[in-house]
């Protein structure tokens, strides 16, 4: 028993699940849904169709390049039944799909990273813009030219003084 | 590649259209239904009398079930070149059971009265579920190299 791939959205096709078609050319496309096997007959590219696995592995959302997919490969070479491996295997198995979650995980928040810190600099420029919503614009200029008329009295006093 | 892309754009057309063409080697039909009488077939082994062109494709005239309709694993009478042969159902293009495989043409293997096969190697894939008539057709699913 094997948990096959979908070939249009990548998902796994369970046993009982989904259906199978064998093109004249002899090459067999397993479909996981309905959804799946429409678009399919359909002729949609799954490599563009937005919310297949496909799509998101080629246009680089998701992790591509990983030792951890690599375990993931189908090998065709069959491994001599051992016990001490079939159950060390099974351990393995569930490191790598944590470590591989891990990475996965890692790896959008990479790149949803840039996002953020372009929000923030877009929030700073719309504050500027729009400061005048929050802060009248002559709100302390009263003061200010007050600030500055103290000033110039206090040089023309000080200059005064040096005359003398 | 091209020819797959072919029997799908020929699968809208009419029936006469694809009595035109000569030398096909597979049925175009644009119904998914299952094999009976007068149905055009894809012979799939590499015997002389399934490969070599005729004007006329092989076509079933009977079908050896209790009612006329085919399925995988039921034997059929083809008329090729003007003869008749008998032959197995190997894949057709309706829909069947869960869990069995949907084909693009309805393929066909020639086989002897007996039940030996007529060729010696089987290229196309195979149902798996052909199994279980181990006994009948056990030297049918030995010339096929791939399962499916």
């Amino acid at each position: 028993m094997r948990i096959e791939k979908c070939y249009f959205c990548s998902g796994p096709v369970y046993p009982g699940h989904g259906m199978m078609f064998v093109r004249n050319d002899c090459k067999s496309f397993r479909f996981c849904r309905s959804k799946c096997h429409k678009n399919f007959k359909k002729k949609r590219n799954p490599r563009k169709t937005r919310w297949t696995k496909a799509f998101r592995k080629a246009s680089g959302k998701e992790l591509t390049v990983d030792n951890a997919l690599e375990f993931e490969k189908r090998r065709n070479m069959p491994v001599k039944y051992n016990r001490a491996i079939w159950d060390k295997t099974v351990e393995a198995m569930k490191r790598v799909e944590e470590i591989k979650r891990k990475r996965q995980a890692r790896f959008i928040m990479n790149r949803l990273k840039k996002g953020k810190m372009l929000e923030k600099e877009e929030a700073i420029t719309e504050v500027k813009k729009n400061i005048h919503l929050i802060r009248a614009p002559h709100a302390g200029k009263a003061k200010q030219l007050e600030a500055k008329m103290v000033q110039k009295l206090q040089e023309d006093v000080d200059m005064a003084d040096e005359d003398l | 590649m091209a020819l797959p892309l072919l029997s799908r754009s020929l699968a809208g057309l009419l029936v006469e259209s694809s009595s035109i063409t000569h030398h096909r080697t597979f049925s175009v039909s644009a119904v998914a239904a299952a094999i009976q009488k007068m149905t055009r077939v894809r012979v799939v082994d590499n015997s002389s009398l399934g490969n070599t062109p005729y004007h006329r494709a092989p076509r079933v005239i009977h079908v050896y079930t209790k009612n006329g309709i085919g399925k995988v694993g039921d034997k059929v009478l083809l008329a090729i070149k003007g003869q008749k042969k008998k032959a197995l159902i190997v894949g057709h293009k309706m829909p069947g059971d869960r869990m069995t495989p949907r084909f693009d043409s309805n393929n066909v293997v020639l086989i002897e009265d007996n039940g030996n096969p007529t060729g010696t190697r089987i290229k196309v894939p195979i149902p798996t579920h052909l199994r279980k008539h181990e006994g009948e057709y056990s030297k049918v699913l030995a010339i096929a190299s791939a399962f499916v």
